[in-house]
């Protein structure tokens, strides 16, 4: 009785108490295995495979560092499709934060139809990716004319009409911009439940004090948000660098190589080339990049709410 | 935690070590092609990659279920995965895999050739020749399914032919004739754009359609050997019948031959501008007779459709009579798998499969049957399967048969850029050399 009185001030409140330490284990172990089957197995996989030159069929030559070398000094293509993935990535970021942090400010401003343009901005992200690809497509299409250059002619602007997937300064953005606009709802609704917590007592005092609408953004609402924040960019950005379905069946990386990614690029280095070894030198360096992504982000953003 | 750990990396280990291992596997005896002992019936799969409900499929799951009445326990499964870039991904990773169903579908690929090379399949020809039905077939026929030694590993279950589709009153409006040679071709292409019609209608998101107009010019120039030697590096764009390929390739594109964004349009995109009377010509196989010399065509085209076969050029080493012949994709028998039952259904299907095909409308690989001219065909029709028995000797290879995975996958994608201007003839040509030089050897030691 004593100890079961006492527990609330001394220790820190926990789901179970201590002496079940085993079930907390049990719960935690087989998703933890899970994880590493499903997860790290393959990645360590990789790194194994990525030293070997093999086509499936043939017999595995120990290669060393010689994927590693023809990666990094003796592929055009990679370096275009590591690029290439950079300016998706941004397109997307921009695309899927910004246009979900303004979706959603907006949204707190408003008073009615709140729930309906939530849902109408959700939407794209519960199509299939498959069917999303097909309708850009047909919107990016010259000939017939699609909805963009017909859009484009209709307010004078016929000059900027073209085939948006066939032009190889272009294609990178007409492929990037279907899967930002697909998630945008998604962080939109996120940041939107975190922009509705913060405490209106803060903002009534700061407008109380004179704050204008941006300052009030800026040193109330935004740092209130900043956890949230880094979750959805975190998310964002693995997204983005794993990007592949929609670009894939847009353009099959094309023209050339305009919209090839790594992503895409590792894939046809493995099914259609068949050269495995080389394809997970690839997946391995995809991976690094998402750590070094990630760790960047978690980086700045900390500096950030040091300073 | 500690132990934990331990035993995830144990477990990691014997897992590498496992992989490791699975890149070899047992294969059977394959010049063996009539194993003797008891017929155990069984279900047997076909990996195949043909239109689901096709005459193929049809054909052969009624000829099964008539084998089956004979010989209970039987089926046959057929798995097919009609887009063909997907299926030979799937194929692929199952060879990889080492886990070939007891028949599957590929062209005479390189890597089918490395297949055969490891004795992963049935001698085709030691096969046919036993089942006593290898002189049925039309020599095209088989030729197309052979590898460049000149061995047959694949059994052919179509024949089509190759031509170009115009609509003659297009022609008529723009003020051109029918191209008497492939150098003519850029010119029509001009006056057509000139009259305001898109001269020819390519599916450029499949890709192939695109890269059988490279193998033109140099099965003229320098016949089907100019291809088998390019593949292994012992040829070049740089040659005279590469240059000449990739000079007519930037000329059809500078004289804008295909639609305005060709590249991001599918099969059934191009071949509605060609059937709506958009587009001027149409370069497609005698597959789509029933689409195109049938009453299913627009009625407002139907009397303005025909089409020629291949141009020649001044000094071709091909006659014309000699064009694209595909024999479409073969059936290879998996020789670890073959056994008594195997060998005697495929006795009875493909003794019985060339009467049924040829009664669909089709051209069957045998010389042995009279393809039906369907009721509602136009005289196009006819005059087409006619053209079959006219062939010559010779056929031109589609190149994405030929050439590596790797190459193949670059040549698509440069053919492109070619095409639409955005990369010079020269660089086309030192981009291509040089993946050549790079990947070939791998697969053509």
């Amino acid at each position: 009785m004593r100890g079961a009185a006492k527990a609330p001030r001394t220790e820190r409140p926990t789901m179970l108490p201590n002496r079940s330490r085993t079930s907390v284990l049990v719960f935690l172990i087989p998703p933890l295995l899970l994880y590493c089957a499903a997860v790290l197995f393959p990645i360590l996989q990789s790194l194994f495979l990525s030293f070997f030159s093999w086509n499936g069929i043939s017999d595995m030559e120990f290669v060393g560092l010689a994927n590693y070398v023809r990666m990094l000094t003796a592929d055009d293509i990679f370096w275009h499709s590591f690029f290439n993935a950079l300016l998706y990535l941004a397109i997307c970021l921009v695309l899927q934060l910004g246009g979900a942090l303004v979706v959603a400010s907006l949204l707190t401003s408003l008073r009615r139809g709140r729930e309906l343009i939530k849902t109408l901005y959700l939407l794209p992200a519960v199509i299939s990716t498959v069917a999303i690809a097909f309708l850009f497509v047909r919107i990016y299409s010259i000939d017939p004319v699609g909805l963009l250059n017909q859009l484009l002619h209709w307010v004078g602007l016929g000059s900027l009409e073209r085939a948006w997937l066939s032009d190889v300064n272009t294609v990178l953005a007409a492929v990037s911009a279907p899967e930002g606009w697909r998630f945008t709802g998604l962080y939109m609704l996120i940041i939107y439940a975190a922009l509705i917590a913060v405490p209106k007592e803060l903002e009534e005092a700061a407008v109380l004090d004179g704050a204008s609408k941006w300052t009030l953004f800026t040193k109330i609402r935004f740092p209130y948000i900043r956890p949230v924040w880094i979750t959805t960019t975190i998310m964002a950005t693995t997204y983005g660098l794993r990007g592949f379905d929609i670009p894939y069946l847009m353009t099959n990386g094309g023209p050339g190589q305009s919209s090839e990614l790594l992503t895409t690029y590792m894939y046809k280095t493995a099914f259609t080339s068949t050269d495995f070894g080389y394809a997970s030198t690839i997946s391995v360096f995809i991976v690094i990049e998402c750590l070094v992504a990630v760790g960047l982000i978690l980086f700045m953003l900390k500096r950030k709410a040091d300073s | 935690m500690k132990k934990l750990f331990r035993a995830a990396a144990v477990a990691a280990a014997c897992a590498l070590a496992l992989t490791a291992c699975g890149g070899g596997g047992t294969a059977g005896n394959p010049s063996n092609v009539s194993p003797t002992g008891e017929i155990k019936p069984r279900e047997i799969s076909w990996l195949l990659s043909r239109p689901a409900d096709g005459a193929v499929i049809n054909i052969m799951k009624k000829l099964a279920d008539d084998y089956a009445k004979d010989h209970p326990g039987f089926a046959l499964n057929l798995i097919t995965t009609p887009d063909r870039p997907s299926y030979i991904q799937k194929l692929e990773t199952l060879a990889a895999a080492n886990k070939l169903p007891e028949l599957f579908d590929t062209d005479a690929t390189p890597f089918a050739q490395q297949l055969a090379k490891q004795g992963k399949m049935v001698d085709a020809d030691k096969l046919l020749k036993s089942l006593g039905v290898y002189d049925d077939y039309r020599p095209g026929a088989l030729d197309y399914q052979r590898f460049d030694d000149g061995s047959l590993y694949m059994i052919p279950f179509q024949f089509e032919l190759e031509f170009m589709w115009y609509n003659k009153s297009l022609l008529q409006k723009a003020g051109v004739s029918v191209p008497k040679s492939l150098d003519d071709i850029p010119a029509m292409c001009t006056a057509l754009r000139k009259a305001g019609i898109t001269p020819i209608a390519l599916d450029g998101q499949d890709q192939w359609p695109l890269e059988r107009y490279v193998a033109y010019q140099p099965f003229r120039e320098a016949g089907p050997e100019f291809v088998q030697k390019l593949k292994k590096g012992e040829a070049s764009f740089a040659d005279p019948a590469g240059k000449k390929t990739v000079g007519w390739l930037a000329e059809l594109g500078k004289a804008n031959c295909f639609q305005d964004g060709f590249s991001a349009q599918g099969y059934s995109d191009a071949q509605n501008q060609f059937t709506s009377g958009q587009a001027a010509m149409y370069n497609i196989g005698t597959w789509e007779l029933p689409s195109l010399a049938t009453d299913k065509l627009n009625p407002a085209v139907r009397n303005d459709i025909d089409f020629f076969t291949l141009p020649t050029t001044e000094g071709a080493v091909t006659a014309a009579n000699e064009y694209v012949s595909p024999s479409g994709i073969g059936m290879a028998v998996n020789s670890k798998t073959y056994d008594p039952l195997v060998s005697d259904f495929l006795k009875f299907a493909l003794g019985k499969y060339p009467a049924e095909y040829a009664a669909t409308g089709a051209l069957s690989p045998t010389t042995t049957v009279q393809t039906a001219v369907p009721a509602n065909a136009t005289p196009l029709y006819k005059k087409a399967l006619d053209a079959a028995n006219g062939l010559g000797s010779k056929q031109a290879m589609p190149w994405d048969t030929q050439l590596d995975p790797t190459t193949n996958g670059r040549l698509q994608q440069e053919l492109v850029l070619l095409v639409q201007g955005n990369i010079t003839p020269e660089q086309f040509t030192q981009t291509m050399d040089d993946a050549i030089k790079q990947n070939a050897p791998k697969f053509f030691k």
